[in-house]
C-alpha cells in the first residue's frame, strides 16, 4: 500500500480544492469528476477486456435518464435516485451485453455503436415519457447539495466509493481473469472459465458504472438531453482514456482532467473546441501511442535506465583504474 | 394505400439509398482492402457538397454550371483524399484497430470545424437548371426529377466499380489485396501505392457522392453525423468489402427508411438499427460477405 500515498496527497488536494479556486473551476473539477468516473467504467471494457465500446454513453444516458425521470416525474430524493440509475443501466447493459460479447473487433465496436445508436433514438422519439429532443429540465438537487461546493464534495464521495469498489474489482481474481481473455480468449476457456458469462459480467458491471456516472451528471447540470446518449459522448471517454492511457488504472482519470480542463480553457475564448481537441488527439495517436501516463513512464524508464549506466559506468571505471 | 403512393415511397427509398450507396461502397472498400474504419468518410462526403456549391457560385452564370461542379466537388476530395492519406493514414497502417478509429474520429471533428470556419453555419442551396427543377410523373403520381439522375449515378458508379474490380488489372489486385496483404506485397507490388490509390477513390466517390447531394435541398452543417453511422450500418448488413453486399444494404437501409416514414414515422431510424443489430449477430460478416476475416 505504500506505493499509493500519493492517492491520499490527490485526495487531500481534492478536499481543499474548493477554498482554492473559484464557483467556475469548481463546476469544471465536478465535470472531470463525474466524466472521469464515465472514462474509468469505459475502461473496465476497453483497457482490461480488450474491447473498444463506441456505444458506452447508452448506459451513461440511461443512468442520466433514470434519475432525471425519478426526480423530476416522481420527486424521488437523489439518494435513491442514483442506485436507480445504476440499475437501469445494468438492465441496459444486459440486455445489449448480451449479444455484444459475442462478438469481437471491429464487430464488437460496430455493435456497440449500433446499440448505442438505437437507444439515442428511442429517447429521441418517445417524446411522451422523454421529452424528445427539448430534454428534461428542472432536475433541481436537494436544497443541502445545491451549491456548487456541496455538489463537488458529492460527487467527490460517490466518485471515490466507486472508484474504489472498481479497483477492488479489477484487482480481484475477476478482474485478473478479464485481463486474460484480453490476452487470449482461447486459452482462457481451455482453462474452464466460461468467457462469454465473464466478459457479460464485466459489460453490465461497466454499464452500472456508467449509469451512476450518468445519475450524478443531471442534477449537476439541472438538464438532461438525448445528445447524452449519442455516438459523440461514446468518444468522449474514448478520447480520455487514450489521452491519458488505458493500461493504468487512473489513466482515464488523468485523461479526463486533462480533457476537461482543456475544454474549459479553451471554450473561453474560441468556439473552435473540435478543431482543438481532434489535433490534440491525432497528436497523441501519432507521438505518445501510451497516452499520456504511458509516455511518463517511458520517461521516468529511460531515465532510470541512464542513471543505472552511469552508475555501471562509473563502478567499472573504478574496477579498471 | 394504394399502389401509386407504394411505388413512389419506393422510389424515394431508392434514391435515399443510392446516396447512401455512394458514401458506404467508399468506406466498405478502404475497410476491405485497408482495414481502416473511416469515420470521417461522411465529413468528407459533406466537404463534397460544399465544394460543389462553392463552384456552382462560381459558374453560375453557365447553363451547365451545377453538372460540372459535381465533377470539380468529386475530383477536388481525390486530392484532399491524397493528402489525407499521405500525411495521415499512412502512419498508423500497422497499429491497434482503436488508434485507427480515432484518428479518423479526430478528423471527423476537425473536418466538422474547418468547414465552420471556411462556409460559416448559415445553410446552403443550390438552384437546380430547369432539366432537373420540376417533377415527373409516374402513372399519374410527382416525383422529383432530380431524385432519378441520384439513381442513375448511383447504379453507374455500382457498374463502374463492379468493372473496375472484375476487369482490369488493378481491380484485380485490389481484390487480391483483400484476401492477403501479404501474398500482394510478395508478388512484388507495392502496397502502400495500392492503398494510397484506394483511399483516393473512396474519397473520390465521397465527393462525387457529396456533389450529387448538394443539390437535393439544403447543404447543412452536421448533415454527416447522423449519415456516417447509417453508411456504417448499410456496410454492415451487405458485409465489409462485398460490392454488391453494399448495394443491397444500401437499398435495404433506403427502404426501410422510406416505408417506415409512411407506417411508423418516429420508428424509421431506431428500425434501421434493429436490422443492422440483427445482421450482427446473425451474420456478422453481413449478407454477402464472407466470414475468412470475422
Amino acid at each position: 500500500m505504500k506505493r499509493y500515498w500519493w492517492l491520499g496527497l490527490v485526495f487531500i488536494v481534492a478536499l481543499i480544492l474548493p477554498f482554492v479556486i473559484g464557483e467556475f473551476w469548481v463546476h469544471v473539477a465536478v465535470e472531470i469528476l463525474i466524466l472521469g468516473l464515465f472514462a474509468v467504467s469505459f475502461n473496465m471494457i476497453f483497457g482490461y477486456m480488450g474491447q473498444l465500446s463506441f456505444g458506452h454513453a447508452a448506459y451513461y444516458g440511461v443512468g442520466a435518464y433514470a434519475t432525471g425521470l425519478l426526480m423530476v416525474k416522481a420527486s424521488v430524493p437523489l439518494p435513491i435516485c442514483l442506485p436507480a440509475s445504476m440499475i437501469a443501466a445494468g438492465i441496459c447493459a444486459l440486455i445489449f451485453g448480451y449479444f455484444c460479447v459475442r462478438l469481437t473487433g471491429i464487430y464488437f465496436a460496430i455493435l456497440t455503436l449500433a446499440f448505442g445508436q438505437l437507444m439515442y433514438y428511442i429517447i429521441f422519439q418517445w417524446y411522451s415519457f422523454t421529452g424528445g429532443d427539448d430534454g428534461l429540465q428542472g432536475i433541481i438537487p436537494p436544497d443541502f447539495l445545491f451549491s456548487a461546493t456541496a455538489y463537488y464534495y458529492f460527487t467527490l464521495f460517490v466518485v471515490a466509493a466507486a472508484l474504489i469498489v472498481i479497483w477492488y474489482i479489477s484487482e480481484s481474481p475477476f478482474g485478473y481473469t478479464m485481463r486474460t481473455i484480453r490476452e487470449n480468449p482461447d486459452r482462457t476457456r481451455f482453462i474452464g472459465i466460461n468467457v462469454k458469462r465473464y466478459m457479460l459480467i464485466n459489460f453490465v458491471i461497466a454499464g452500472m458504472f456508467a449509469g451512476l456516472a450518468g445519475g450524478l451528471w443531471g442534477p449537476f447540470n439541472r438538464s438532461i438531453a438525448p445528445d447524452l446518449c449519442n455516438w459523440h459522448q461514446s468518444g468522449t471517454p474514448v478520447f480520455m482514456t487514450v489521452i491519458g492511457g488505458p493500461l493504468g488504472f487512473f489513466g482515464p482519470m488523468v485523461g479526463s482532467v486533462i480533457y476537461t480542463f482543456l475544454m474549459a480553457f479553451v471554450t473561453g475564448f474560441t468556439e473552435y473546441w473540435p478543431l482543438t481537441i481532434g489535433l490534440v488527439i491525432i497528436f497523441v495517436v501519432l507521438f505518445m501511442p501510451g497516452g499520456v501516463l504511458g509516455f511518463f513512464e517511458e520517461r521516468v524508464k529511460i531515465i532510470r535506465a541512464r542513471a543505472l549506466e552511469v552508475g555501471a559506468g562509473e563502478s567499472s571505471e573504478k574496477e579498471n583504474s | 394505400m394504394d399502389t401509386s403512393l407504394l411505388l413512389s415511397q419506393f422510389l424515394s427509398g431508392l434514391s435515399r439509398g443510392m446516396v447512401l450507396f455512394l458514401i458506404a461502397s467508399g468506406l466498405s472498400l478502404i475497410f476491405g482492402v485497408m482495414n481502416i474504419l473511416n469515420f470521417a468518410h461522411a465529413s468528407l462526403w459533406l466537404v463534397g457538397a460544399y465544394f460543389c456549391y462553392s463552384f456552382w457560385v462560381l459558374l453560375q452564370g453557365y447553363g451547365f454550371g451545377m453538372w460540372v461542379s459535381i465533377g470539380l466537388a468529386a475530383l477536388t476530395l481525390a486530392a484532399i483524399g491524397w493528402v489525407i492519406e499521405v500525411v495521415l493514414i499512412r502512419r498508423v497502417y500497422d497499429r491497434e484497430l482503436p488508434e485507427q478509429l480515432l484518428l479518423t474520429y479526430a478528423m471527423v471533428l476537425i473536418i466538422g470545424d474547418l468547414i465552420k470556419l471556411t462556409w460559416g453555419v448559415e445553410d446552403r442551396i443550390i438552384a437546380r437548371p430547369p432539366l432537373v427543377e420540376g417533377p415527373v410523373f409516374f402513372f399519374g403520381i410527382p416525383f422529383d426529377s432530380y431524385f432519378i439522375f441520384v439513381i442513375l449515378v448511383g447504379f453507374a458508379v455500382a457498374i463502374g466499380l463492379w468493372w473496375f474490380l472484375q476487369k482490369t488489372k488493378y481491380g484485380h489486385i485490389v481484390r487480391a489485396a483483400v484476401f492477403s496483404r501479404e501474398m500482394v506485397s510478395a508478388l512484388g507490388i507495392p502496397i502502400p501505392r495500392i492503398y494510397t490509390g484506394v483511399f483516393v477513390l473512396g474519397i473520390f466517390i465521397a465527393g462525387l457522392a457529396g456533389g450529387v447531394q448538394a443539390p437535393v435541398g439544403s447543404i447543412t452543417l452536421g448533415m454527416d453525423m447522423a449519415i456516417v453511422v447509417q453508411a456504417f450500418c448499410v456496410v454492415v448488413i451487405g458485409g465489409f468489402g462485398s460490392l454488391l453486399g453494399t448495394l443491397v444494404g444500401s437499398i435495404i437501409v433506403g427502404e426501410i427508411y422510406a416505408f417506415s416514414i409512411l407506417f411508423w414515422p418516429q420508428g424509421a431510424l431506431v428500425l434501421i438499427f434493429v436490422v443492422t443489430a440483427v445482421v450482427l449477430i446473425i451474420r456478422p460478416w453481413g449478407l454477402f460477405g464472407t466470414p475468412m476475416r470475422a
